[in-house]
């Protein structure tokens, strides 16, 4: 049967490859879903970790949550730098939603308040670090250059370096500007601050304070996204229900095509077990070859994504399996179809 | 039903087929298309089918073929009893005993032509290989052995055909059932079916032939004609008299006379496939019925029962037709009314 099935599928290639673009593009979607509710958690992971600190001592009432602006004096920063159990510690001022013109455009950005050259402050991957007022580091994302300007109203910043992968929110992109300017253009010139960066971690922190790892900022941060992320992974699931759908709708129709042939075929001994396994064989030959297609897809269709997408090798590796599946459900629809050929009907 | 007999069987696999009837649903009507058909035929014989459509050749066919089981009745092939054949017997019957030769062809339009060859040894558990070797030896015993990576899209009608025989062969079996070989050819490509066909029936095996056409019957070794020829009955008429409640005669049988109703009421009724009944019609003096099935050689399609006391005449067709010389449409018109 193996011949056989081979032989229909090459004989009505046509109509294979529709549903197989069709089943690739909704695979190619489910991976590109994947990838946006992973993106979230790396985003947050890779601009959490990118400030290099052992210990985020921040409010309690911010539940350790990197966006959370619950601010605090910027004097406590030095209790946390002579605690013992601290080699360093840094002021940070996270503004996490403020309006700013480019050469771009207007954009929506994260402020990230840091102190010039001490823990926090960024290492750009084209240009200089933070060296004084009225400079600025800020994420690729932005799509600005190097000695742009970027401005929060009447305060204006140059563009001094760039850095990659420094986003929160779901690809807003970061500016690091010194830690006065972001106080003087968010809080007022107020010396408040939301969070202290340690080298190390704390015995103890001034009251109403708490300190965190990077893993429960991190933690904290992404389960603030809980909401969409979840939306995100049902809308993957129904995605791969599409995709049985459209498999299952070219099976049904092929074996309605072929209800002549399977009479045909048991009537000269073909068993129905060998006539559906003909069918779940082309479902799922259509089904990984889509897969195959989709992992192709997915990357030409990432880039036209404003979010971060990061779609793990998981995914990658699991969607052959996932297409196994897929194929091995929809050709249940032409189950009947192929058992129930009557071999007296190839006489008619 | 006329069995002709031909030259002595020989030696090797017989087919013998008693008291067989088929009976099933067709519409919600029940249809019994063979009804207690009995015939024999030897090893190497040529038995040719002969009937119009409807009178169960194929029906019989699927029957030989393992295809269907019928109602009642036994089919005896080389000491088998096919008709107690059931699950992998059943298969392995299909797969190595009989070959198939449908009508319309029946290639799987997807394979090539040695590809549609190949399928029954491959069921069979043949090896690739050996096969393949088969098929291609036996295209080219059919004349085809230059087509035989055409599609059947790409084939004549005689090639198809041609085609479809030699998948009957490849498997070697025994018995050969061909349904209609001839439909669908011009006459150059009947000619070359035939003298395949003839060529077919040697010792080791029977050929059956199902067919209307029957011109075949002059290169048959055995007929087997399943509807009695009642166009040519000539009797006279022949009076009847029923009681109320009797039945004249019965949904699928077989009759020759066309009925005209002097006195009282009949009923024609259809018996339903679930054993209920549907009338159809009632006929009353000067009104008349039942001619269709000695018309054209079928079974009677309805029943007739009497409402009441009644007398009627029956009439063969000859007779039928000289009431009514200017045909159906005038005794439609005196039914009319």
């Amino acid at each position: 049967m193996l011949a056989v099935t081979l032989a229909d599928l090459l004989y009505r290639a046509r109509q294979f490859l529709i549903a197989i673009l069709g089943t690739g593009l909704v695979f190619g979607l489910a991976l590109l879903l994947s990838g946006l509710a992973n993106g979230f958690t790396v985003e947050i992971n890779q601009t959490v970790a990118g400030f290099g600190a052992d210990t985020f001592v921040m409010a309690g009432s911010s539940a350790g949550r990197i966006t959370a602006f619950v601010a605090f004096p910027q004097s406590e920063v030095l209790a946390v730098r002579h605690d013992p159990g601290v080699s360093d510690a840094a002021p940070l001022l996270l503004v996490p939603s403020l309006v700013a013109q480019t050469t771009k455009g207007t954009s929506t950005v994260v402020l990230a308040g840091v102190r010039e050259g001490a823990l926090g402050a960024p290492s750009p991957i084209s240009g200089h670090a933070l060296a004084g007022p009225g400079q600025a580091v800020v994420d690729d994302r932005l799509h600005v250059a190097l000695n742009s300007v970027i401005a929060f109203g009447h305060h204006a910043f140059t563009v001094v370096g760039l850095v990659s992968d420094r986003s929160l929110l779901g690809g807003v992109p970061v500016v690091y500007v010194p830690l006065a300017d972001a106080q003087a253009l968010a809080v007022g010139g107020r010396p408040i601050v939301t969070a202290v960066l340690a080298t190390g971690r704390p015995t103890t922190v001034p009251p109403g304070l708490r300190p965190y790892t990077t893993e429960e900022v991190q933690a904290s941060s992404v389960q603030q996204l809980s909401g969409p992320i979840k939306s995100i992974k049902n809308t993957q699931w129904l995605m791969w229900v599409v995709a049985a759908v459209i498999v299952a709708a070219l099976l049904y129709v092929a074996a309605l095509e072929r209800r002549r042939d399977f009479a045909v075929l048991k009537a000269l001994g073909s068993s129905s077990a060998a006539l559906f396994g003909s069918l779940l064989l082309e479902a799922v030959i259509v089904a990984l070859v889509a897969s195959a297609f989709a992992e192709v897809a997915s990357n030409l269709l990432t880039p036209i994504m404003s979010q971060p997408v990061d779609i793990p090798g998981l995914a990658y590796a699991t969607l052959p399996l996932i297409a196994v599946v897929v194929g091995a459900l929809a050709s249940l629809v032409a189950l009947r179809r192929a058992t129930g050929a009557d071999p007296a009907a190839a006489f008619s | 039903m006329t069995v002709l007999t031909g030259p002595a069987a020989d030696t090797g696999a017989t087919l013998d087929v008693r008291d067989l009837t088929v009976e099933f649903n067709s519409g919600g009507y029940l249809v019994r298309p063979l009804e207690r058909l009995g015939f024999n035929a030897g090893d190497g014989e040529l038995v040719v089918l002969l009937g119009p459509s409807g009178c169960g050749k194929t029906t019989l066919l699927s029957c030989l073929a393992g295809l269907l089981t019928p109602t009642s009745g036994h089919i005896d092939f080389g000491g088998v009893d096919v008709t107690g054949l059931r699950g992998s017997d059943l298969g392995a019957y299909r797969r190595s005993t009989v070959g198939v030769v449908f009508q319309a062809f029946n290639l799987i339009p997807s394979l090539s032509a040695r590809g549609n060859v190949v399928v029954p040894l491959r069921l069979a558990g043949v090896g690739r290989t050996e096969a393949r070797q088969r098929a291609e030896a036996l295209l080219e015993r059919v004349g085809l052995e230059g087509r035989a990576h055409h599609r059947p899209g790409q084939l004549s009608g005689g090639q198809q055909q041609r085609v479809a025989i030699a998948r009957a062969l490849v498997h070697d079996p025994p018995l050969v059932v061909a349904d209609e070989p001839t439909a669908h050819l011009d006459y150059i490509q009947v000619e070359g079916i035939l003298r395949l066909v003839r060529q077919l029936a040697t010792a080791g095996r029977m050929v059956v032939v199902a067919t209307h056409d029957d011109r075949v019957t002059n290169i048959a070794d055995r007929v087997v004609e399943l509807t009695p020829h009642f166009a040519d009955a000539d009797r006279a008429p022949v009076e009847v008299r029923l009681a109320e409640g009797d039945m004249l005669f019965e949904q699928g049988d077989r009759g020759d006379l066309v009925y005209q109703v002097t006195e009282g009421q009949m009923e024609i009724f259809r018996v339903l496939a679930d054993g209920g009944h549907e009338t159809l019609t009632e006929v009353g003096p000067g009104q008349y019925f039942g001619e269709l099935g000695p018309l054209l050689n079928l079974p009677r399609s309805a029943s007739a029962r009497a409402r009441r006391p009644s007398v009627l005449v029956g009439y063969t067709v000859r007779e039928f037709r000289k009431l009514f010389p200017h045909g159906l449409v005038a005794a439609d018109e005196l039914n009319a009314g």
